[in-house]
C-alpha cells in the first residue's frame, strides 16, 4: 500500500529519479575538509537520457556515485521512484572509466556475474547474459580474457556487464574516456544503438562536449573548481541519429562552449 | 588482419634471410656463446690450477654425480640424498603456507586479527630464518623436526605477506562492481579478494621456495647425515672439489625444478594470466 503510493507519487511528477539540494563533502586525513557538490538538483524522466557534463575535479564522478548509493550525501537525498536511495543495489547499473572487469573470469564469467550473485541458476544466467553480450556485438569473444581485448571491446564488456542484472537505470562515469578518438566516436554511435534497442534511464557523465550533445535528451553542465556546481540545463531537440556536423550541433556546441569553461 | 567488433587488429611476423651478421645478433647464438665461454673459463683455471687444487673441472664433476648415482655415499644414493633435501622442504613448506596463506588474508580482511597478529609478526620479520638454527637444534635435536623448523620460520614471512598485501592491494573499485550488482560482503571476499590476491599468493610462495632452499641448505651444513648440504659438507672435509661442485650443481637444478612446479601450478590456478610474459 505505502509502496503502492510512492509509486503514484513519483508517476505523478513523471521523474524516475530525482535528486535533492545533494552537497558532499570528504573528510581527508589530518581532518581537511574537501568540499566536492553543492546543492545540486536533478530530475530525470523515465527512459530520458541525461548526460551530466563537466570539466575535471567539477565533482560529476562524486554525484554519479552518490545516484548509485557508493557515496552518502553529505546533505540532501537521492529519490529513485520515489523511494530514498540507501546503498547501492541491482536496480542500477554502473558503467566505470576504467572498466573494472574481473581480469579472472572471461567475457562470459564477466556478464554474467550480476545474475549470478542474485542466485539466478547457471543455465538461466547464461542466456541473460548472452543476450547482452549479442547486444553489445561481442558475440564470438565469450571465452576471452579481458586482457585480450581492446579497450573499445573491454567497455562493451563493462555496458553488457551492467545490463547483465536488466536495472532500470544506467549510469556511466565517463565510459570512453580512456579510448582514442576514433574508437570513442564508434562507442558513442554504439552507445545510441544498444540505448534505442534495450531503453533504459540513463545518466551518463563525461568531459566531453561532442560526446554530450551527441548522446544527451538534456544535457546538464556543471562549474568547475570544487564545488562543483550546476550551472546551465540545455535540451537537446535533434532527431537521433545525429551528425557531429549538422548545422544546429554546431550551435548547440557553440551556446556551451561559450557558457562553460569546457573547450574541445 | 582481423576485424574485430570494427576495432583492427594487425599481427605481423618478419621473416629475415639468413646472414652472417644476422647470425651474430641471434638471441641464441649469443646464449651458446656465452656459455661455451663460462665453461672454456672454468675448465681453464681448473686445469692450469690456479686456485690450486680446489677446483673441479667439468667433466670430473659429471663423472662425480654418475658415481654417486650408483655408488652410496653415507648410505645413500644421489636420488636418495635429493629426496631427504626435498622431503624437509615439501614439508616444511607445506605446513607454513596452509598456515600463513589464510592467517594473511584474514589480517587484511579483519582489523582485529591484523591488530593481534601484526605487532608479533613484526618482531619477528626482521630476523634471518638461519638464526634460528641454533636454537631450533637445541629444542628439536638434530633430527628431521630442527630442519622442518627453520624452513616453517623461513618460508612463513613471505608467504603470508603476499596474501596480506595480495588484498591489501585489490582496486577498491572492484568491490564496488560487487555491490552494484547485488552483491553482499561474503560474495565480494569469495569473488573479489580471493581470485584477486591468487597472482600474490604465487608469489610469495615462489618467494617461499627459494628461501627454503637457502634454510634447508644452512640447517644441513650445521648437523645432518643426509640431504644435498651434507654432501657439499662432506665434500669439503673429505677435499674432494668434484663432490662439492656437484653437490651445487644439483641443488640448483632441483631448486629449479621446484620453482617450474609451482609456475605450473599457477598456470593451472590463475588461466587469465597465462599469456602474460616475464612476470
Amino acid at each position: 500500500m505505502h509502496k503502492g503510493d510512492a509509486v503514484a507519487e513519483a508517476d505523478r511528477d513523471g521523474y524516475k529519479i530525482v535528486c535533492e539540494h545533494i552537497s558532499k563533502e570528504f573528510i581527508q586525513k589530518g581532518k581537511q575538509r574537501v568540499h566536492v557538490l553543492e546543492d545540486i538538483s536533478v530530475e530525470v524522466r523515465k527512459n530520458e537520457f541525461v548526460v551530466i557534463l563537466g570539466p575535471g575535479q567539477s565533482g560529476k564522478t562524486t554525484l554519479l556515485r552518490i545516484v548509485a548509493g557508493l557515496e552518502i550525501p553529505t546533505t540532501g537525498r537521492v529519490l529513485l521512484d520515489g523511494r530514498e536511495v540507501t546503498g547501492p543495489g541491482p536496480d542500477r547499473g554502473l558503467v566505470f572509466q576504467s572498466y573494472m572487469l574481473f581480469p579472472w573470469k572471461t567475457v562470459m564469467g564477466n556478464v554474467e556475474m550480476g545474475p549470478k550473485l542474485r542466485g539466478v541458476p547457471k543455465k538461466e544466467r547464461r542466456e541473460i547474459a548472452a543476450y547482452y553480450i549479442r547486444l553489445v556485438g561481442l558475440d564470438g569473444f565469450e571465452n576471452h580474457y579481458p586482457h585480450q581485448l581492446s579497450g573499445g571491446m573491454k567497455q562493451r564488456v563493462g555496458i553488457a556487464r551492467a545490463y547483465g542484472n536488466n536495472p532500470e537505470v544506467m549510469l556511466l562515469d565517463e565510459p570512453f574516456g580512456q579510448l582514442d578518438a576514433q574508437t570513442r566516436y564508434f562507442m558513442e554511435k554504439e552507445t545510441v544503438r544498444i540505448w534505442e534497442t534495450e531503453k533504459r534511464t540513463v545518466i551518463f557523465v563525461t568531459n566531453n562536449i561532442d560526446e554530450a550533445i551527441y548522446l544527451g535528451d538534456r544535457i546538464i553542465t556543471l562549474k568547475g573548481k570544487l564545488p562543483g556546481r550546476m550551472q546551465a540545463v540545455y535540451e537537446v531537440n535533434l532527431p537521433r541519429p545525429r551528425e557531429h556536423t549538422e548545422m544546429k550541433f554546431l550551435e548547440l556546441r557553440h551556446t556551451i562552449t561559450e557558457v562553460s569553461e569546457l573547450t574541445l | 588482419m582481423d576485424v574485430i567488433a570494427n576495432e583492427v587488429q594487425a599481427v605481423v611476423k618478419e621473416k629475415r634471410p639468413f646472414t652472417v651478421l644476422g647470425l651474430l645478433k641471434n638471441r641464441w647464438f649469443l646464449y651458446g656463446v656465452s656459455l661455451v665461454f663460462f665453461f672454456f673459463i672454468w675448465d681453464f683455471v681448473a686445469a692450469t690450477r690456479i686456485l690450486g687444487s680446489s677446483l673441479a673441472r667439468p667433466h670430473e664433476v659429471l663423472i662425480q654425480l654418475g658415481q654417486m648415482m650408483v655408488d652410496p655415499l653415507a648410505g645413500k644414493s644421489l636420488l636418495g640424498h635429493i629426496w631427504a633435501s626435498t622431503q624437509r622442504i615439501l614439508i616444511g613448506f607445506v605446513i607454513a603456507s596452509l598456515v600463513a596463506v589464510p592467517l594473511g588474508l584474514m589480517m587484511a580482511l579483519n582489523p582485529y586479527i591484523n591488530a593481534v597478529v601484526k605487532p608479533v609478526f613484526d618482531l619477528l620479520k626482521p630476523m634471518p630464518p638461519i638464526a634460528w638454527i641454533s636454537i631450533s637444534i637445541l629444542w628439536f635435536g638434530i633430527g628431521e623436526a630442527s630442519k622442518v623448523f627453520i624452513i616453517i620460520i623461513g618460508t612463513f614471512v613471505p608467504c603470508l605477506l603476499n596474501s596480506y598485501n595480495g588484498v591489501r592491494l585489490i582496486e577498491p573499485e572492484l568491490y564496488d562492481v560487487v555491490r552494484m550488482l547485488g552483491g553482499n560482503r561474503r560474495q565480494e571476499i569469495i569473488q573479489v579478494c580471493f581470485p584477486a590476491s591468487f597472482p600474490a599468493i604465487f608469489a610469495g610462495l615462489q618467494i617461499s621456495l627459494s628461501i627454503a632452499w637457502t634454510c634447508v641448505l644452512a640447517a644441513e651444513l650445521v648437523s645432518a647425515r643426509s640431504g644435498l648440504g651434507f654432501v657439499i659438507i662432506l665434500g669439503m672435509n673429505l677435499s674432494r672439489p668434484a663432490l662439492i661442485v656437484g653437490g651445487m650443481v644439483v641443488i640448483a637444478v632441483v631448486a629449479w625444478a621446484t620453482t617450474l612446479l609451482v609456475t605450473l601450478l599457477e598456470k593451472f590456478a590463475c588461466p587469465w594470466k597465462r599469456e602474460i610474459v616475464g612476470l
